[in-house]
């Protein structure tokens, strides 16, 4: 019997005794249940480089029951240092394309589905394309491009992700809407640990830049790594300025300048924060426009792992800016004007 | 081949990001990763792409299916091959200027001695058990080499680099060592599943289809801890009544081994418990078992006396909990529909009570089960298997395990649990996905970026958890524990012919001028110490003290740290004329012991209570009788030569309330 084709809202489609044999170990965390849901998404997912490479394998592997990858460029070399759905030989190709095959080798039971022609996501069709799905998820886009389709995705009720990755630095930001999802109660004693309902209301990304950090004592700001988080907002307002992600020496004051201003507009506490340090800012503005296989696999699989979470409405996804810190390893989320 | 790192814009990015001194230098690094499983996949992964130039990986594992859900390097059809030579095959595509060495091989093996440990630049972890970690922990110490440690399990992980002297090692802070329970809880008075799933996986099935062998041994032990002698009495009787069922198991005869289950079944479910029923003792303060009756149970005739409920408890699945009384079960609409299709098709569709293994077993269900898995267990014994012990992956054990666990815990009125549950207790199975895996594997590789460079200052371990405003904890790094057992010694090697060289030789040259009395140990095994030098004129070898192992240096006084020394081959142009060991240059000189810190009490604390006080059916894992010695416990201010002869008149002081005995012939007295 050859991969099942897949259900529609009406007929969710079951799993079988064989997959479970396949999926033995993750049924036993997260249960029978949430496989179920998994099996019955479609998940779209912009531009192919490396933290979509990670997250992509991740949920792919964890069964979900379409991927709908989206990119309309070719294969560089320089892609092959993060990108393992890529080989030599495929430089000059059509991304999407090369990956369709490999993707679908790690899991036959998931549809995979490319869109190469930049018309087939735009306008009417982008749309379509997301009314079609049950969550997107944009990876490596800048900060408008984000805004635009964060807004699409409220229109028709869509969980949305962004992520990427700028050197060592990395982030996610998601809007779930209203989130509805059980966790268990982690402080209660292990034996009588029960599930307890919750819910988040989300805020749409242009929302959430406009966040304060008024009110946060020195210990709270300090906690939330506020540095990274400013450098990365900094290098989306560069990107907004000019086009392009900073990639020389010659742009440290530039990009220094943005960040100090997002810093005092967001009124945060001086004593945590008072300027962005400068060698953070210098190693930004040389790495900025790369990525490295490494922090693409920490950002791409907290990524995949906050999907599936929404996906099965099991354990609290972020709510709602995750930055990572490669140099120290180190992960934080802001609550960015949530309540 | 591995070929220099092209110019090409493969690692443009790279060389952005890790600067052009690192990058230049990945090419010629030589990283080993132990093991090639869940960590393992993705840590190649990483390290391939970042092109460190030469990576050997090593995996004594062969891959099955329930892997693919997160050892992408592996597909369905590599199921049953090497985890260490596919993963490479699959890996060695993603750049082709690394060189991948694998090897399927255990990494405890002699081969892989402190010289080839110094081959290598780093070590990287990805393993799953804590016997292999002390392992890489020790040689990566005695051979100067950083390491970072890893783990994972579900949603949680975290990392560990370790460099001598500079950081932690992996035993400076102790790790809990699994839980055991007293013998006679297992055999006597179990009150929890787990006690009736240890029973039949580490008794049962090993008396019925293991090795002929005397199972007083364990008992010796509990008898010896001082557990209830009487009870021990009957036990040991009960044990060796098992000769006629086991014949009957292995006999051609085919009217004897039909019968054999049943008779396996009445002596362990119906005469065994009447035999403890018998000891009124037990029973005084706890609800005595029913035994079971096997023509009743067949014909749903049978009742339990108390309400021995057989409801399954889910951990976090789909199925509710439900209170199944008196072997009803679970209403058979779904589960009906499932079964005709079950036997052999794997495309069923999961019916919506849950997979078949999650369905509830009533009284009857268990029965029919022990009686089929050990008629097939019989039939596998008669067909040439000399024995068969308890392997997860084995579905007639299982399905033993699953149903004579399920018929004692209904004896004991001890909710059942289901085959799925059953497989995961009984075959130790840690949950687990893709997602933590990745992550985990990148901050490895951050870390032994900073490794590389020498970044000392730059290290962090790093903790995946369960805080919303920090799922990625990074953690300050602490210095070495003083106190350290295994990480404070001094590791020195010593190339030699352990056929030829002797005890004597070793110590002497290695002690050089510094003669002091030492007690000299091969891991727990003493050697000699200084009122007994008898083995100091006979070769390591005929000690087997051989390649891979190593020599403790102890002393006496307690004054320096021991020295570690490990064996190793002689270079192979080593003349034959020359001394059959090379001393290494300069000597160690172990420095002396930094005593523990004087909050701990001056006079020793009062020893346990001798005869073991029955633990009370509700308590939780009491720790077993049989205690061992964490490795990272305090070093013993008497020396071991001491404590040999203290206890020899009989006397046994502990250091701390919490000190283990690690001799099991030893008796505590109040």
């Amino acid at each position: 019997m050859s991969a099942p084709e897949l259900g529609n809202k009406s007929v969710p489609l079951q799993i079988t005794e064989d997959e479970a044999a396949v999926y033995d170990r993750q049924i036993r965390l997260w249960g029978l249940e949430a496989q179920q849901k998994m099996r019955n998404a479609t998940i779209l997912v912009f531009r192919l480089k490396g933290v979509a490479t990670e997250a992509i394998k991740n949920i792919v592997l964890a069964g979900i029951g379409k991927l709908v990858v989206i990119d309309s460029e070719d294969v560089a070399e320089e892609d092959l240092g993060a990108n393992f759905f890529f080989r030599q030989e495929d430089v000059g190709k059509k991304r999407v394309e090369v990956a369709k095959p490999r993707i679908e080798s790690l899991n036959p039971l998931v549809t995979v589905e490319t869109i190469s022609d930049p018309s087939l996501s735009e306008g009417e069709n982008l749309d379509l394309l997301i009314n079609t799905a049950d969550l997107v998820c944009v990876t490596d886009w800048d900060r408008e491009g984000l805004i635009k389709i964060n807004d699409i995705c409220r229109r028709f009720n869509k969980p949305f992700y962004a992520g990427g990755t700028y050197g060592l630095l990395g982030y996610i930001f998601c809007d779930l809407l209203k989130h509805d999802y059980i966790a268990p109660d982690r402080a209660a004693p292990k034996e009588a640990a029960k599930n307890v309902k919750n819910t988040t209301v989300y805020v749409p990304l242009k929302d959430a830049l406009r966040h304060r950090w008024t009110g946060l004592t020195r210990k709270q700001t300090k906690e939330l790594n506020p540095a990274v988080v400013f450098t990365v907002l900094a290098l989306w307002d560069y990107q907004a300025k000019y086009g392009k992600l900073p990639d020389s020496i010659d742009h440290a004051s530039d990009l220094e300048a943005l960040a100090l201003a997002l810093v005092a507009r967001a009124q945060v506490n001086k004593q945590a924060l008072s300027t962005i340090p400068r060698d953070l800012v210098e190693t930004m503005v040389i790495t900025a426009a790369h990525e490295i296989s490494p922090v693409c696999a920490v950002v791409g699989g907290m990524l995949a792992q906050d999907i599936l979470k929404a996906l099965a409405a099991r354990e609290s996804p972020i709510a709602n800016f995750f930055t990572f810190d490669g140099s120290t390893g180190g992960g934080s989320v802001v609550r960015m004007g949530l309540h | 081949m591995a070929t220099k790192a092209s110019s090409s814009r493969r690692n443009l990015h790279a060389e952005a990001v890790l600067g052009p001194e690192l990058s230049a230098r990945l090419p010629e690094t030589k990283v080993l990763l132990v093991g090639a499983g869940g960590i393992g996949c993705e840590l190649l992964k990483n390290v391939v792409l970042a092109g460190f130039g030469n990576i050997t990986l090593l995996d004594l594992d062969t891959i099955d299916l329930s892997n693919l859900n997160r050892q992408f390097l592996f597909r369905k059809k590599d199921v049953k091959q090497s985890k260490a030579l596919v993963a490479a095959k699959t890996a060695s595509a993603f750049n082709p200027n690394v060189r991948i060495t694998p090897i399927h091989g255990n990494i405890k093996e002699p081969q892989f001695d402190i010289s080839w440990f110094r081959g290598f630049d780093i070590v990287l972890n990805a393993l799953d058990n804590l016997d292999a970690r002390r392992h890489v922990n020790k040689m990566c110490l005695a051979a100067n080499v950083p390491l970072v440690e890893s783990g994972t399990a579900g949603y949680l992980g975290q990392i560990q680099p370790i460099v001598k002297d500079r950081t932690e090692c992996f035993d400076c802070v102790p790790k809990p060592t699994t839980k055991t329970f007293p013998v006679c809880t297992i055999r006597s008075t179990p009150s929890q599943p787990i006690h009736c799933i240890v029973w039949a996986k580490s008794y049962l099935l090993p008396q019925l289809f293991g090795e002929e062998e005397d199972a007083g041994g364990e008992l010796d032990e509990a008898e010896k801890q001082g557990e209830n002698a009487k009870e021990i009495a009957t036990l040991r009787k009960e044990a060796q009544a098992f000769t006629t069922v086991r014949s009957a198991l292995r006999t051609q005869s085919k009217s004897e081994s039909s019968n054999a289950a049943r008779l396996a079944f009445e002596k362990v479910f119906h005469g065994d418990i009447l035999n403890l029923l018998s000891m009124a003792d037990m029973w005084r303060s706890r609800a005595p078992p029913t035994p079971l009756q096997f023509d009743a149970i067949r014909q749903d005739t049978f009742k339990l006396e108390k309400n021995g409920s057989l409801s399954p408890s889910t951990n976090g699945n789909s199925q509710p909990n439900s209170s199944i009384p008196n072997g009803s079960a679970i209403p058979a609409s779904g589960s009906a529909v499932t079964e005709k299709l079950l036997n052999g098709s794997h495309h069923v569709i999961v019916s919506k009570l849950g997979l078949k293994d999650q369905r509830a077993l009533t009284l009857q269900d268990s029965l029919e089960l022990f009686v089929s898995s050990t008629n097939k267990l019989a039939s596998r014994l008669q067909a040439g298997e000399d024995t068969i012990s308890f392997d997860k992956d084995d579905d007639d054990t299982l399905d033993f395990v699953t149903a004579a666990s399920n018929l004692r815990s209904a004896a004991y009125s001890i909710p059942g649990k289901t085959r799925w549950e059953v497989k995961e207790m009984a075959g130790n199975i840690i949950p687990a996905i893709a997602t933590t895996n990745a992550i985990i594997s990148g901050l490895i590789v951050l870390q032994a970026f900073h490794l590389l460079r020498k970044a000392y200052n730059s290290l962090h371990n790093v903790h995946v958890q369960f805080k919303p405003s920090m799922p990625l904890s990074s953690i300050s790094m602490s210095p070495p524990n003083a106190q350290c057992g295994v990480c404070r010694d001094t590791y020195t090697e010593l190339p030699c012919d352990p056929s030829r060289v002797t005890l004597g030789e070793v110590v002497s040259g290695i002690l050089g001028e510094n003669t002091r009395d030492v007690s000299v140990y091969e891991e727990k095994r003493v050697l000699s110490d200084p009122d007994w030098d008898d083995n100091l004129e006979r070769t390591l070898e005929s000690l087997n003290v051989t390649k891979g192992k190593f020599l403790s240096i102890v002393d006496d006084d307690g004054e320096y740290e021991t020295v570690q020394v490990g064996i190793s081959a002689l270079p192979p142009n080593h003349p034959i004329d020359k001394p059959a060991f090379i001393l290494p240059d300069p000597l160690p000189s172990p420095p002396k012991k930094v005593k523990p810190a004087p909050a701990a009490p001056s006079t020793p604390p009062p020893a346990p209570v001798s005869s073991k006080k029955r633990p009370a059916p509700d308590d939780e894992g009491v720790p077993s009788a049989k205690r061992l010695r964490t490795t990272a416990t305090a070093p013993a201010p008497f020396t071991p030569s001491k404590k040999k002869r203290l206890e020899d008149d009989g006397l046994i002081l502990l250091e701390t309330p919490d000190e283990a005995i690690d001799d099991d012939a030893v008796i505590v007295i109040d």
